[in-house]
């Protein structure tokens, strides 16, 4: 294993009866900077790190977390991860301060300045009851209890879902915080494009169970294309076009989004006799809807019949 | 771990309250139902009723509080966040079972003890009292801690068949039953220990795999399996018997009977399938109603019947059926109320001991010297054997026979033998509505009857039958002062020869002595046929059991079980069970040693083994392998059949895969 890896895979499969979850998932991540692992409702994000921290078995192949095998995470190595589960769920009955109590009886490294200025960011009131707080307050609690153990790993499963803009904002301050103050990592999956865009370094993308990408995010950026082709009339059909995403028709024009973008792309949508190929930018969010998206050809041009009221 | 038992103590704590309340109301209850009469004859502490309460609500109570504690935390997220911390998953489990005793104990404990407290107290129960008493309740609050575990295994357990969570309760339903009927303490103690062990440590294995069988230790396997197959023992037991009543009963095996009628004559009761009862005389010949000339009836048969008492005498010590919550709850036998007093036999000190119902304490004690104000007296006891059954008019010792005068406090002699033959048994014997005018006694080797008075009526030697139990029947004939004595091997003798053996008459008459005596032939065993119940539940029966155990002294049985259910049982397993585990370890292509192990546990456990096979193997998916064409199970590295990687997955072409440097 390289030394500067903190998770990696081999083959990691998860089948939930015929149906596999993880595919066959094998990568690295690096010590230090923040990882995000994206993909779609369903494509395995929860699965693998609830695998990876040993909640749930592999139906085959491995992985080790911290050197360790995610099959026998022993005490020592969980007191190094700190792990933010997606529905933020917590003992009800308890007050926001038990809750700090509760756990630092049994993180030896806990920091309660860290527990009391988180809580602090999100204006948790000490005594408030769990039960009683709203999702957003206990994402922050979740992510206090979780960040107060300086962890060296931190594994957050979908860690904005539910919050407001607000909360989210401080969220994601609390991420970079944490990472550029030391070599932390931060393992986490997520579905808000922005917060990647704003935090990650690395990424890796599971689609239908399978990763299909995986690579510093400004590789990414670079390897998904757009570009525009203008018609006289109706485009013909398309033909195979090597790296596709996707393919929007509408009344005069194609645009066509796909990743490798080179020259036998271009010659092979040249062959679609366009009268204009333009190139046109991409954000990153329209990159991955694209990618993350159904693959191939869409159309907005209706038939007459569609057109009729 | 402090912190997680504190936890889990805050966590329960309402439940805890809850059944606290109960529990305590319970025991009021039955503390109300005793003070409301104060001429109670029991020890509340030694009552069936709050045994039996107990036992239920202990059962009752432990698996809630058992479920409750997992089911809190049993959505993903929590789980997590329990499981995820600097700490073994032993230490989790072990937390939460420590709270959860705790609780349990607190719960059960503190009512029981507030109200042994209250009935120790003097002037509270007017009833003698020793720690054995407690015994009984004892064994069912720890069998309690068996229906905890269930309760925690219930939802731990990743279930396929979703009734099949319950399972795990039949090891505490097949441990409750059996400590109720055991005969001894110790083996019922030690049987609660395996039966909490096995499912503790099916739950600690369920801990350590988040409630999956996959994943498991060796003996957290182990131990869900066996809990899982008891408890599908008793689903196919039930099964079997529910099936049964679907089908015509068999009609019953044929029985034939002696019987003895007033003027002194022998007749036989020939019953059998599909006809009715036919009494014939010893050499076969019907008896005919003297009116109709026809087969005498069967009711008016019966209304010639003699009047007869029976006493069965133990001579080689060995207990009786009872069991030993029986014999702890019967450890002061109430004997018998006066006006103003309450008196018990007590067989700690062989005496029989007083109550004053007005005060609730103990006046005092009566044995065969007479009454003392202590319990001891001068060391003198009444015989044990001879002195608990009758009408609680006549106690005795080795050498006498006393009659007890519960008001005047005294005892008075009835009759007295020598110490080389001593008094093995004694009863009143009542007539119609005379009431008491005999009293037999049985010697060594005297069978002695008595006029109330104790003036002798006769006597007449016998031999003991068998060494292990003898009958003797006295009836009583017209006219008055004609006796015939049956003397025959006990039930147990006939139980364990599976015959009914012969026996000895002699018709006495009042100062004449025997008259006559005959011995009277064994008579036939009807062909025993199992009945269809009786098939179906040994076909499910694990056949290494059913081996195993003795059948006890059910007389249809006799002390082993017929060979025939036996086979059957046996033919379940190797017929079917052996066939369906091995085709299903093939077809997921278990490891030899595994498919060794499973093979010999389905060959010995039978149908239930089945089962448990079944509800714990979580069946991987199959795929077609690209290679062989066949299909794989998705669980290995390799293709089983033709030894294939799998392959990565299909490339689209829209991949990114870059090398990552670290930040």
């Amino acid at each position: 294993m390289n030394e500067q890896s903190v998770i990696r895979t081999q083959g990691l499969t998860r089948y939930f009866g015929a149906q596999p979850a993880v595919y066959e998932l094998s990568l690295e991540v690096p010590r230090g900077g923040v990882f995000a692992l994206l993909g779609r409702n369903g494509s395995g994000k929860t699965t693998t790190i609830r695998m990876l921290l040993g909640l749930l078995e592999p139906t085959r192949g491995g992985a080790s977390i911290l050197g360790y095998d995610i099959r026998s995470l022993p005490p020592e190595a969980r007191a190094r991860i700190g792990y933010l589960t997606e529905e933020h769920q917590l003992y009800g009955w308890m007050s926001v301060r038990e809750c700090g109590e509760f756990q630092s009886r049994f993180f030896p490294t806990w920091n309660d300045k860290i527990f009391r200025g988180v809580i602090g960011h999100f204006n948790l009131r000490p005594t408030a009851l769990v039960k009683s707080l709203s999702r957003g307050e206990r994402a922050g609690l979740c992510l206090a209890l979780t960040l107060a153990p300086e962890p060296e790993l931190l594994i957050l499963d979908d860690p904005a879902v539910g919050l407001d803009p607000v909360a989210r904002r401080a969220l994601v301050e609390s991420m970079i915080y944490l990472t550029r103050r030391s070599d932390r990592t931060i393992f986490f999956s997520t579905h808000q494009l922005p917060d990647v865009e704003r935090v990650a370094d690395h990424i890796a993308v599971l689609d239908r169970s399978v990763l299909r990408a995986c690579c510093p995010l400004e590789t990414f950026r670079n390897s998904v294309r757009q570009v525009r082709l203008r018609f006289p009339g109706t485009p013909r059909a398309l033909p195979k076009i090597p790296g596709l995403l996707q393919a929007v028709r509408s009344e005069g024009e194609l645009r066509v989004t796909c990743v490798h973008y080179n020259g036998a792309t271009e010659a092979a949508l040249r062959g679609l006799a366009p009268v204009q190929i333009e190139e046109t930018p991409i954000s990153l969010e329209d990159a991955f809807i694209s990618y993350l998206g159904d693959r191939g050809e869409k159309s907005f041009i209706l038939s007459e019949t569609e057109a009729q009221p | 771990m402090k912190t997680l038992v504190r936890k889990e103590l805050r966590e329960n704590v309402r439940l805890a309250a809850l059944g606290l309340v109960v529990h305590t109301l319970m025991l009021v209850q039955h503390y109300r139902e005793y003070v409301a009469a104060p001429t109670n004859m029991s020890q509340p502490l030694a009552n069936p009723e709050i045994l039996w309460s107990t036992a239920w609500f202990c059962g009752i109570f432990g698996a809630v509080l058992g479920w409750l504690q997992v089911h809190n935390e049993r959505r993903p997220d929590l789980w997590a966040f329990l499981i995820h911390r600097p700490m073994t998953r032993t230490e989790i489990f072990l937390g939460k079972v420590m709270a959860g005793l705790g609780l349990y104990a607190l719960v059960v404990g503190l009512p029981l003890l507030g109200f042994i407290v209250w009935a120790r107290l003097p002037g509270h129960v007017a009833a003698p009292f020793e720690l054995r008493m407690l015994r009984p309740v004892a064994a069912y609050v720890l069998t309690g801690v068996l229906y905890y575990f269930a309760g925690m295994l219930g939802d731990l357990r990743q279930a396929r068949w979703y009734a099949s969570r319950v399972l795990g309760v039949g090891v505490a339903i097949v441990v409750s039953l059996l400590v109720s009927e055991g005969p001894a303490f110790w083996p019922s103690l030690l049987l609660i220990l395996i039966g909490a062990a096995i499912l503790a440590t099916a739950v600690w294995g369920g801990f350590q795999s988040d409630g999956h069988y996959r994943g498991q230790p060796v003996w957290g396997k182990a131990a869900l399996t066996t809990a899982l197959m008891v408890g599908c023992l008793i689903v196919a037991f039930m099964a079997a018997i529910l099936v049964s009543n679907f089908f015509p009963r068999g009609q019953p095996s044929g029985m034939t009977s002696y019987a003895m009628t007033t003027n002194g004559i022998i007749f036989k009761s020939n019953g059998g399938p599909g006809r009715s009862l036919e009494i014939v005389d010893l050499e076969g010949k019907p008896l005919l109603d003297e009116k109709t000339g026809k087969p005498i009836d069967v009711n008016a048969f019966n209304r010639r019947l003699a009047a007869a008492t029976t006493l069965e005498v133990a001579q080689d010590g060995r207990p009786g059926r009872s069991t030993w919550i029986q014999r702890d709850l019967s450890l002061a036998i109430p004997w018998r109320a006066t006006q103003d007093t309450l008196w018990y036999y007590w067989s700690r000190y062989g005496r029989l001991i007083g109550y004053d119902i007005a005060t609730r304490r103990c006046i005092g004690s009566l044995g065969p010297q007479g009454f003392a104000t202590d319990l001891f007296g001068r060391g003198d006891r009444f015989s044990d054997a001879a002195t608990i059954g009758g009408a609680r008019t006549l106690s005795s010792t080795d050498t006498a026979v006393l009659q007890l005068d519960l008001e005047k406090r005294a005892t008075s002699t009835l009759f007295t033998t020598t110490a080389d033959d001593p008094i093995l048994a004694q009863q009143e014997i009542a007539r119609g509505d005379y009431g008491w005018q005999y009293t037999m006694v049985i010697t060594k080797r005297l069978v002695h009857l008595l006029t109330a008075e104790g003036k002798p009526v006769w006597q007449t030697p016998y031999e003991p039958a068998r060494a292990s139990s003898t009958v003797f029947q006295l009836f009583l004939l017209e006219p008055p002062g004609q006796f015939a004595l049956w003397i025959s091997p006990g039930g147990r003798a006939d139980a364990e020869e599976r015959a009914k053996q012969p026996a000895h008459v002699m018709w006495i008459a009042r100062d004449q002595g025997v008259l006559k005596s005959l011995d009277l032939p064994a008579l036939p065993v009807p062909h025993y046929v199992p009945r269809l119940e009786e098939r179906l539940s040994c076909f499910v029966m694990p056949p290494a059991l059913l081996s195993a155990l003795p059948a006890g002294d059910a007389w249809t049985w006799g002390t082993r079980i017929p060979r025939e259910l036996l086979l059957l049982s046996w033919a379940g397993a190797v017929l079917l069970c052996l066939p369906v585990g091995l085709w299903l370890g093939r077809r997921y292509h278990f490891s030899i040693a595994a498919q060794a192990g499973w093979a010999v546990f389905l060959l010995a456990f039978g149908v239930p083994g089945l089962l448990a096979f079944l509800s714990v193997q979580e069946w991987p998916a199959r795929e077609a392998c690209p290679n062989c064409k066949r299909l794989r199970l998705v669980d290995r590295p390799q293709c089983h059949r033709c030894g294939a990687d799998w392959a990565p997955p299909e490339k689209t072409g829209t991949e990114v895969f870059a090398p990552l440097e670290a930040v």
